[in-house]
């Protein structure tokens, strides 16, 4: 860990001779960001956050070349820590190849990342938002991996609606995708007693389609992905029966304000089976959320939001059914490069984000936390 | 109201308009590039890599400055958000493999001579020499 911060850190003082490189034509960027937790009670994310916990590092380098107007092909390496997931290996993030046959009509295949829903595709990117966690409910930081991306392709492009109607852009794609074997998905499994060594995986299939209206800076979305899990352990297996996640989403930029909002049904059944017994686990989740921000100078941003999911089916009395996040964030911007947040979440309830190997006495109701990273992007 | 006033009051207004004309931006292209205006929905669209053709169907390639004052009245008046905000939508193209960051210059010299030597391309200046090798292009609505 402490070699990882120094490399950090040794990065960020070379902010002056590192800047996005375009060598004979192949562009280079990339970022790396080190985050702090500290929570009041409970432990989150796999990490001893409630003595403060360094354990967040993540970084990504990504090569990509032009070969022709229409053809472009790159690939982003990415190696990511939090806590006991992750680890020091860089793996490929995505890797494709895009065919821009015109403004209407493009295909990229490859690994790419699945575009559903306001930030799915961006949300392993830290230095695109002002918020260090996004909402749990819809983006958790710990089980990014199995909807980020899929290794197939997809369809995309862009539909002009006259004068007055805006545009629409829309994407379509199908392919494959894997539960990362160092996820948090895989490591609450473990923890029931299932260890995979293989990643179960399965098809997805889906699109979205979001409508930029006249009035500059609105947008409405809607996505869908229909996903399918198999995968087998030494000790029995787990099967994901197909289901229909949606995403209905807003969101509105006028000059230094930003709101956005969007709403996440997911009902969903898996079955984990251990020798004769089929165990079924209900994880479906309806959440959603709604965020605002100000830009009160080119350097200093602040916003909130609040963050809502419920367990479908299951005591919404009960804390472990339910997680409601109501968070206040500041991001400053040293430069174009380098930045730092700070970020207070007020938890309730423990549906989300706890590992019961880090907290071995239990969860208390409610907690709060202090998020705060330092990041460097070009 | 006697003349005078009206004159006064006339006056202030081409002042007012000859100020705003001041606070844009000049658009330049590559002087192969066939077209002489564009429209403010497309100039946004080529900016935003969601278009990649100018309407007479030929590639566009877009440059951009990395900052000044010409780049803020720039994001300001197209696209209405901050420097940041526009870096972090181009940001966003790089980091999921959907798009390519546009070349960008330090200084509207620089710019002025990529666009005057590369073809398709198209950017923006605070002000334009007559011996500037390039096209400039007329806004249409």
């Amino acid at each position: 860990m402490p070699k990882r911060v120094l490399l950090f850190f040794l990065l960020c003082i070379c902010t002056d001779s590192i800047f996005a490189q375009d060598l004979a034509g192949i562009e280079i960027h990339g970022f790396v960001t080190q985050g702090f937790l500290f929570s009041s009670h409970n432990n989150l994310l796999t990490m001893q956050t409630s003595s403060g916990s360094l354990g967040w590092t993540d970084g990504a380098i990504n090569f990509s070349d032009s070969l022709t107007d229409k053809l472009r092909v790159g690939i982003q390496l990415r190696m990511y820590q939090l806590g006991q997931l992750g680890g020091p290996n860089a793996e490929v993030d995505w890797a494709s190849g895009d065919y821009r046959l015109n403004d209407y009509f493009g295909i990229r295949a490859g690994k790419v990342k699945t575009v559903i829903g306001l930030f799915n595709d961006s949300q392993d990117i830290d230095a695109l938002f002002l918020w260090t966690l996004l909402p749990q409910g819809v983006y958790p930081v710990d089980n990014e991996g199995y909807f980020l991306s899929h290794v197939g392709g997809e369809v995309y492009g862009y539909l002009p609606l006259g004068d007055r109607g805006g545009k629409l852009r829309y994407d379509g794609f199908a392919g494959e995708s894997y539960l990362p074997l160092h996820g948090g998905y895989i490591k609450q499994i473990a923890d029931a007693g299932l260890a995979f060594t293989t990643a179960p995986a399965g098809k997805t299939y889906g699109g979205d389609l979001r409508w930029v209206t006249r009035l500059t800076g609105l947008t409405f979305g809607a996505s869908a992905d229909i996903q399918a899990m198999d995968g087998t352990a030494p000790q029995g297996s787990v099967h994901l029966v197909p289901f229909l996640s949606a995403f209905y989403y807003a969101q509105f930029t006028k000059g230094k304000f930003y709101f956005a909002g969007e709403y996440n049904p997911a009902p969903a059944r898996a079955f984990l089976t251990i020798g004769q017994a089929v165990i079924p686990i209900p994880v479906g989740a309806r959440t959603w959320y709604a965020m605002g921000s100000y830009r009160v100078s080119k350097t200093f941003q602040f916003g909130s939001y609040y963050s809502y999911l419920a367990d479908t089916g299951l005591d919404p009395n009960l804390a472990a059914n339910y997680s409601k996040d109501w968070v206040i964030s500041g991001r400053y911007d040293f430069n174009s490069y380098f930045y730092t947040k700070l970020e207070g979440h007020f938890l309730h309830g423990t549906a989300l984000s706890y590992y019961a190997s880090t907290n071995p006495n239990g969860l208390k109701d409610n907690s709060n936390l202090l998020a705060a990273k330092i990041g460097f992007s070009f | 109201m006697s003349p005078n006033r009206w004159l006064i009051v006339l006056l202030v207004f081409v002042a007012c308009g000859t100020v705003a004309n001041a606070q844009d931006v000049i658009f330049v292209a590559n002087r192969g590039v066939q077209i002489s205006g564009i429209k403010v929905s497309d100039l946004r669209a080529i900016f935003m890599g969601e278009k990649t053709r100018f309407a007479d169907g030929s590639h566009a390639v877009p440059v951009i400055l990395k900052g000044g004052p010409a780049h803020e009245v720039f994001v300001k008046n197209y696209f209405d958000e901050s420097p940041n905000d526009f870096r972090e939508q181009w940001r966003k193209e790089v980091f999921t493999g959907q798009g390519s960051m546009p070349k960008s210059f330090d200084s509207e010299s620089a710019l002025i001579e990529y666009v005057s030597a590369t073809p398709g391309t198209i950017g923006y200046v605070s002000r334009i020499g007559p011996e500037a090798n390039v096209k400039s292009l007329t806004l249409l609505k």
